[in-house]
Parts: C-alpha cells; sequence; structure tokens
C-alpha cells in the first residue's frame, strides 16, 4: 500500500477552509482571551472583596472543568437558557475565550505579582492615579516578565480549538475528516493535518523560548 | 531674620502598625518651608514608614500628617491624594525606575500623564531635568543599561518633574558604590539651594553638615532628638543621640 499525496491536493479546498476557521477561532479567542485574562488577573490581585472573590470564584470553577465541558454547554445548553442559538463557530469562540482567559489569568497575575512595589509606589508618589500606574506601570512591567508563559499558552489554544470538532465546527481537524469519510485515507489525511499542526507549534515554541533567552 | 519660619509639613502623633509590629509610635514633628531637614536613626526605627506615611503611600492607624494645610487622613482614598503627592516628590534608596522605559521616559511620564503635555513639550522639560542632574546624554538608555549612581539621579529627575515643593529621600546614597555617592549628594544640595523643601533620610553625616538646616534622630518609631544641625552634632541632647553621632562620624 503506497502513499498517495495527491488526495490532500485534491481535497485542498475543504481543508483550507477547515483551517481558515481554526485560524479564525483561534485569533478572536487569543483577540478576546487575554484582555479578559489582564482584567481577571488584576481582579485576583483586588483589595476589594466584591471583585476578588467572585474572579477567584470564576477561575477556579473554570480550570477545574474540562474544556470540552466548557464548548458543550455554551452550544447546548445557553440556547436552552436564553432561547437564542447562536451558532457553532459564536458558539465555540465564547467559550475558547471564556475557558483560556482564566489560564491567561492566571499566568498574567504572576507577572503582576512580580513587579515590584517600590515601582509602583515611585510612580504613586509621582502623583499618578490608580488606573494610571495600573496601565503605564504594572501592566507593560507585568506582561513583560510572562510572555514566555503567555506564547506557551497561546500554542495550547492554537491545540485546542480542535476541540470545536465535537459541536460540529468544520474547523481543520473536522474537514479532515469530513475529507476521509470520501476517500479514507486515513494516514496521507491525518498524517498531513498532525503535520501542520506540528510546523505551527513548534514554530510557536521556537519563538517563545527566544524570547526567555532574551528576557534572561 | 526677616522672613519668619512657617510649617509647611507637620506630623502629628502618627501611629503605625505592620500587623502587631508597631512602626510609628505617635511621632509628630514640624518641617518649614524651605527647610532641609535630615532624618537618621538605626535600621527599622520607622524612617521609611514616616516619609510614606507623609505622602499617604501607608495608611497610618493614628494621628495625622498635614501637609500644606491638607489633611492626608481626609483626602485619602479621594482622588485629592494624587494632587497632594505630586507636590511631595520621592526618591528611593533602589532607585525603582520603571524598568520598560528610557531614562527620560522615566522623567516625564508623570508631568505627560497628569498635566497632559504634548510629547515635545515633555521631551523638552524632561531633556532640562536630565542636564539639571547631570546625565542629558543618557537620555535614551534603559535604566537597566545605568549605573547606579546614574539611575539615582535620573530618580531625582523624576522626583523634580511635576515641579514638587517637597522632596523626600529614603537613603538615596546607601546602595551607591563610593565613588558614586559624591555625584549624587552634589546634585542634592544643588536641590536644596534652589529652595525646595528636603526631608532626606540618610547617614551622610558630612552632606549634613553642610547641607541640612535641622536633624532629627529616630528610635523605635519616634523622635528622639530634633533639634538645629550645630547644636546636634556640638551638645547633642540626649544620650542616644550622642552614641550615633559618635559610632556615624568614626566613619566619615
Ligand atoms: N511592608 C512592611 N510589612 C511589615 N513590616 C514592615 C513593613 N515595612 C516596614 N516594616 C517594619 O516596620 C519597622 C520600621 O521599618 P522601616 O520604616 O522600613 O524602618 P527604617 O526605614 O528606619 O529602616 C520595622 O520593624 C520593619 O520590619
Ligand atoms: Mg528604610
Amino acid at each position: 500500500m503506497g502513499l498517495d499525496l495527491s488526495v490532500i491536493a485534491r481535497n485542498s479546498n475543504v481543508l483550507w477552509g477547515g483551517f481558515l476557521t481554526t485560524l479564525k477561532l483561534f485569533g478572536i479567542a487569543f483577540a478576546g482571551g487575554l484582555p479578559l485574562g489582564i482584567l481577571l488577573g488584576l481582579g485576583r490581585l483586588s483589595s476589594k472583596k466584591w471583585i476578588y472573590y467572585p474572579v477567584s470564584a470564576y477561575i477556579n470553577f473554570i480550570r477545574n472543568v474540562p474544556l470540552l465541558m466548557v464548548v458543550f454547554w455554551i452550544y447546548f445548553a445557553l440556547p436552552i437558557v436564553t432561547g437564542h442559538n447562536i451558532g457553532r463557530l459564536p458558539s465555540a469562540v465564547i467559550a475558547f475565550i471564556v475557558f483560556e482567559a482564566t489560564y491567561f489569568g492566571e499566568i498574567i497575575r504572576a507577572g503582576f505579582q512580580s513587579v515590584k512595589k517600590g515601582e509602583m509606589q515611585a510612580a504613586y508618589s509621582t502623583g499618578l492615579t490608580y488606573t494610571q500606574v495600573t496601565r503605564y506601570i504594572l501592566i507593560p512591567i507585568g506582561l513583560r516578565r510572562v510572555i514566555p508563559s503567555l506564547m506557551t499558552q497561546t500554542i495550547v489554544i492554537f491545540q485546542d480549538t480542535s476541540l470545536a470538532y465535537v459541536i460540529g465546527l468544520r474547523e481543520f481537524v473536522r474537514a479532515s475528516t469530513v475529507v476521509n469519510a470520501r476517500e479514507v485515507r486515513s494516514l496521507e489525511i491525518f498524517g498531513f493535518v498532525a503535520l501542520v499542526y506540528l510546523v505551527i507549534c513548534l514554530a510557536g515554541s521556537t519563538i517563545s523560548n527566544r524570547l526567555e533567552e532574551e528576557g534572561e | 531674620m526677616a522672613n519668619e519660619k512657617e510649617t509647611l509639613i507637620k506630623i502629628d502623633e502618627v501611629g503605625k502598625w505592620y500587623e502587631d509590629v508597631q512602626a510609628l509610635d505617635g511621632i509628630s514633628m514640624e518641617i518649614d518651608r524651605k527647610d532641609v531637614v535630615v532624618i537618621c536613626g538605626p535600621s527599622g526605627c520607622g524612617k521609611s514608614t514616616l516619609l510614606r506615611c507623609i505622602n499617604g503611600l501607608e495608611e497610618f492607624e493614628e494621628g495625622d500628617v498635614i501637609v500644606d494645610g491638607v489633611s492626608v487622613r481626609e483626602v485619602r482614598g479621594t482622588k485629592n491624594i494624587y494632587k497632594l503627592r505630586s507636590k511631595i516628590g520621592m526618591v528611593f534608596q533602589h532607585f525603582e525606575l520603571y524598568p520598560h522605559l528610557t531614562a527620560l521616559e522615566n522623567v516625564t511620564l508623570a508631568p505627560k500623564k497628569v498635566f497632559n503635555m504634548s510629547k515635545k513639550e515633555a521631551r523638552q522639560k524632561g531633556m532640562e531635568l536630565l542636564e539639571r542632574v547631570g546625565i542629558p546624554e543618557q537620555a535614551d538608555q534603559k535604566p537597566g543599561e545605568l549605573s547606579g549612581g546614574q539611575q539615582q539621579r535620573v530618580g531625582i529627575a523624576r522626583a523634580i518633574a511635576m515641579d514638587p515643593q517637597t522632596i523626600m529621600f529614603d537613603e538615596p546614597t546607601s546602595a551607591l558604590d563610593p565613588e558614586m555617592i559624591r555625584d549624587v549628594l552634589e546634585v542634592m544640595a544643588d536641590l536644596a539651594k534652589e529652595g525646595l523643601t528636603m526631608i532626606v533620610v540618610t547617614h551622610e553625616m558630612g552632606f549634613a553638615k553642610e547641607v541640612a538646616d535641622e536633624i532629627a534622630f529616630m528610635e523605635n518609631g519616634n523622635i528622639v532628638e530634633h533639634n538645629d544641625v550645630e547644636t546636634f552634632f556640638k551638645n547633642p541632647e540626649s544620650e542616644r543621640a550622642k552614641e550615633f553621632v559618635d559610632r556615624v562620624l568614626v566613619h566619615i
């Protein structure tokens, strides 16, 4: 039995479409998850109990639930509660933002905690307000410290997006199963899919390692 | 003298605890406008805490601090605390420069954000300040690329960037190599000549003798002796201050 790589070229339209959906899902999940993660990180360090407790409860809850369940809930349970079906891609996007933000949030919290108290005090001593110190000192210094961890988590998100497969979203993995159902060329098709993930994630972690070395 | 002394900062029986450690024990002290007051005393006696209480960086449980007629206790937790702080510059033992910004940006951040200065205006003002402390050529360096003495001079430029009435120094030279201490003390002496009110926590008794008007000796969260410089060195009233002076003077 030889390898028939032409199966990839023959189905490149479907695969490319799936890949674009994966990219879209990943891009929006990252763009939404990072700012939400910053807010969660701030909330975890808040001295106000009415901020700290709900934020901590949210983070601990989501981090102890499989991502798959979150995807299921948003897609199946949310329409029952709200009466609106928002569709597969928006459901997946919301699920990923809600989930990944908690992971970003804990990484970012550690970054904020690494900012020296004296640097914050210096900023306050010049008359800057809480919001200004947060924006110009805490967030830029804190985020920079954890860029490598954020990169690693971002790679995880990219891999996680394949879980949207379970609600029938035709992302890269689902697209490949559709192609395989027709072609029955598992080795070539899934081999190709794995290779694409591998190349992208390796590139990501190489960049992340570089940044880490530069940081030191 | 024609111009009468006028109290700028009044510290009124301030008590401060960290959990069950008492850092300040009902301390009182008055600082006159345009005076240079040196505060000294053993490590852990509450000097840094006192400075942080004056500009409301630290909360205190008892007493009050009045800065130019404004009660720190009253403005704490309101927007007015920011205004009060902007009138008191602060210089730190370990510089505490913002590591992600250049020397110039360290200096101009507050004026830019608080006064809404334009970039050009802020740059010009920042360069003037860096010239004043003698390091305009380091404007575009990050703190990590500067020597300790250069960093502390940026710290001083940052502290005067808001044109404060008062500037507080918390052991500004104790983290510096000996050859850099002189430069920083010179910059401080220049500021004193320009009429800033200065509160200087330091053990540089040479500086105290030459530049300060008054000197206060602290122990266990309180003032043991507060006197004019001459009396303090020649006839200290308290035994403890005397011992301390003898000990530090040996090191000069
Ligand atoms: N952030 C803090 N948390 C707990 N205790 C502190 C803190 N800062 C200072 N202290 C304690 O308060 C006392 C006074 O400290 P400090 O004001 O730093 O003294 P000094 O500056 O004279 O060395 C010390 O006993 C010190 O251990
Ligand atoms: Mg101290």
